[in-house]
């Protein structure tokens, strides 16, 4: 029976060998097709095609652009003092935001693992800010800013924080803080529930055991809770430090990047660069910058990280 | 090491009452063995003298001292946790030294300290490698290294074995027993297991429902079960019962007449009433299988289970299932019937009401339950 089939089969397999290796290699591919051509449609070829736009001269209301300028846009913008500014402003914002938001959503996270009354309510309060849309809440904080409209400017003066009510957000040398206080409240809940979930996962027999060990409550804190946080502190510092970088919703509703573009980060200078004045080749420069910037950052990040835990196995 | 004392202590979680006055006297280096089903209340007592639960009412003293308002560190007690709770960030050796370095130890008699348990529990090779890189028995060492460096007034475990595999735990078993007789420390072991309780207990305080049913060494405990609760979980295979109601027979002689007419002889019960319903409580060994001629009573074959030692006979008396243990390696047919016979000495007698054990009229008095 065996050799039957075996001799039977031989010939066969000789011939149709070469193409039956050929689609072999050729299936796996066929089945993943969708989702490539889906990816590729969708990712791959916007950044292509934003990459070459960094490349060419493209004004919408230039019917005559289009043509190649080859590195004209990156010359450019190393003399861009807007751009220089707003790379500075980039960062201020970024972790002027990032730390506080972190550091305020830890303590909340920390304050919500306790057992107290009403627990459940205050949780779904303190995510709320995460329900509204972003430019609704860019319009509110403006809006809280304002002396005509809003209360802050008022109980700020009553404080003795500021001498006579006045818009911060007018004021070049403070106009940041405006959306970046409106970013902290937005941002907090995302820290603290990343952080509270990391929290909940800590088996509560540790702290016991160093109860009994004697560990006062802030040992504690050092030798469990951090070492337990530490790989969701590092991702989410991670992540955030992107997406706030390109965050500029906030920025454009309340200041539009001004006055004089004090505001100005690079994410609205885009933005600015694309929607207002039209230049999209122009913008795509300083995108393609952007996206080089983070992805250094990211990798020195995640670089930094491996070092971290080769080092701790 | 320090004895320990447990006066009228109870707990509730709001209207919700654990434990209903408990009473424990636990002598300086005893190991006593707290067991019970679950939900008994005696982890509940276990994280009370640990000083991880609230005392609700009542005195824990350890060394004499009332601890209630104590911290868990001011105890100076150790605890052993069944999930071992070893802190993941740590090497064994830093697991091990953390509360010395809490007290500011010094280097040299806490690395002292560390290589003299690592040597008692065969830790020497594993002291630099974190908890994840430990087996299940090497965690529970360590485990025990770091309660045992400490040299507490006593150690506090709660079911450390239950994540072991059979083997292991038998092997840990053993290996508990003779660390106490060498460190001699006060012991209170929580377990769910009774064959734990058994082997490892100087004295078994056996919990239901928050109360202690009785307290006793594992062989009075066995022998004399102060009620059918106690009978029923301690002993595997578990005790049989059947009910039926007491019959004086004579001046020196009484018999439990069964459901289905038959009666059963045991001897005298003191405190027991003519007519009275009882339980009649027969371990598996005390029952013996006779031949058709001898005095027993015909039961119907259910089932077979050979155990290797030996083989587990189920049948069925009066409607209800019995097993009977025995060394021989029967080969009857299932639905066939065979004679039984109690062991006389060895039977109980319990009240069907209270459920508590009534003792033979030759027993000396009040030695089968309490303190």
């Amino acid at each position: 029976m065996t050799t039957v089939t075996q001799t039977g089969k031989l010939p066969v397999e000789r011939r149709g060998g070469f193409s039956r290796k050929i689609s072999g290699i050729i299936e796996p591919y066929l089945y993943v097709s969708p989702a490539l051509v889906l990816i590729i449609a969708v990712m791959l070829m916007p950044l292509i095609l934003g990459l070459s736009y960094a490349f060419r001269d493209i004004r919408i209301l230039n019917p005559f652009s289009g043509g190649f300028v080859g590195t004209a846009h990156f010359e450019a913008l190393i003399s861009d003092q807007a751009f220089l500014g707003a790379l500075a402003n980039t960062a201020w914002w970024t972790f002027g935001s990032l730390l506080f938001q972190f550091s305020l959503g830890l303590i909340l996270a920390l304050l919500l693992n306790r057992q107290f009354l009403g627990r459940r309510l205050v949780q779904a309060l303190v995510f709320l800010p995460w329900a509204v849309p972003t430019f609704l809440s860019g319009l509110n904080w403006a809006w809280m800013f304002n002396p005509v409209v809003g209360p802050l400017p008022h109980w700020m003066t009553s404080l003795g924080l500021m001498a006579e009510p006045f818009n911060i957000l007018s004021d070049p040398d403070l106009a940041m803080w405006g959306p970046i206080i409106a970013n902290i409240w937005f941002g907090i809940p995302f820290f603290a529930i990343t952080m509270l979930a990391a929290l909940q996962s800590i088996p509560k027999e540790l702290y016991e055991a160093a109860s009994i060990d004697g560990a006062t409550t802030r040992q504690q804190f050092i030798s469990i809770t951090l070492p337990f946080l530490a790989p969701t502190i590092a991702i989410t510092l991670m992540l955030r430090t992107i997406w706030i970088a390109n965050f500029a919703d906030l920025i454009v509703v309340m200041t539009n990047g001004g006055p004089a573009d004090s505001t100005q980060i690079v994410a609205s200078y885009i933005f600015t660069q694309a929607f207002r004045r039209l230049d999209f080749g122009y913008a795509s420069a300083i995108a393609a910058v952007l996206l080089v910037l983070l992805l250094a950052y990211a990798l020195s990040v995640i670089a930094l990280r491996r070092a971290m835990t080769h080092a701790d196995s | 090491m320090a004895s320990i004392q447990i006066a009228n202590a109870r707990k509730s979680y709001g209207a919700v009452d654990v434990l209903h006055g408990i009473d424990l006297d636990i002598s300086d280096g005893e190991f006593i063995v707290l067991v019970g089903p679950s939900g008994c209340g005696k982890s509940t007592l276990l994280r009370m003298i640990a000083g991880l639960e609230d005392i609700t009412s009542g005195d824990i003293s350890i060394a004499g001292t009332v601890v209630n308002e104590l911290q868990p560190k001011d105890r100076d007690i150790a605890m052993v946790f069944q999930s071992y709770a070893l802190y993941p960030h740590m090497s064994v050796a830093e697991n091990m030294s953390y509360a010395l370095t809490l007290r500011k130890t010094a280097r040299e008699k806490i690395a002292d300290a560390i290589s003299g348990v690592a040597e008692i529990l065969g830790l020497t090779a594993l002291l630099e490698r974190r908890p994840k890189a430990l087996s299940g028995g090497q965690r529970q060492r360590v485990a025990m290294g770091r309660a045992i460096v400490r040299k507490p007034q006593a150690f506090l475990f709660d079911e450390p074995l239950s994540n072991l595999d059979a083997r292991l735990r038998e092997q840990m078993r053993t290996e508990i027993r003779k660390l106490h007789r060498r460190l001699g420390a006060t012991s209170v072991y929580v377990t769910h297991d009774q064959i734990e309780a058994m082997t490892m207990a100087d004295r078994i305080v056996a919990m239901h429902d928050g109360i202690i049913q009785q307290v006793g060494s594992p062989v009075e405990i066995y022998d004399r079960p102060a009620n059918i609760f106690v009978a029923s979980f301690i002993g595997s295979p578990a005790m049989n019962f059947l009910e039926g109601s007491y019959e004086q027979v004579g001046e020196n002689s009484a018999g439990i007449r069964l459901t289905d007419g038959a009666l059963v002889p045991v001897l005298p019960a003191r405190d027991a009433q003519h007519n009275q319903p009882v339980t009649l409580g027969a371990r598996p060994e005390h029952i013996t299988i006779v031949s058709d001629g001898e005095n027993g009573l015909p039961a119907k074959v259910e089932l077979i289970e050979p155990m290797g030692l030996s083989t587990l006979v189920h049948v069925t008396l009066a409607g209800k299932p019995i097993k009977i243990f025995t060394m021989d390696r029967p080969a009857y047919a299932v639905d066939s019937f065979i004679h039984i016979a109690f062991d006389m000495a060895k039977v109980h007698v319990f009240d069907s009401a209270s459920e508590k054990r009534l003792p033979p009229a030759s027993e000396p008095h009040g030695d089968h339950a309490g303190q």
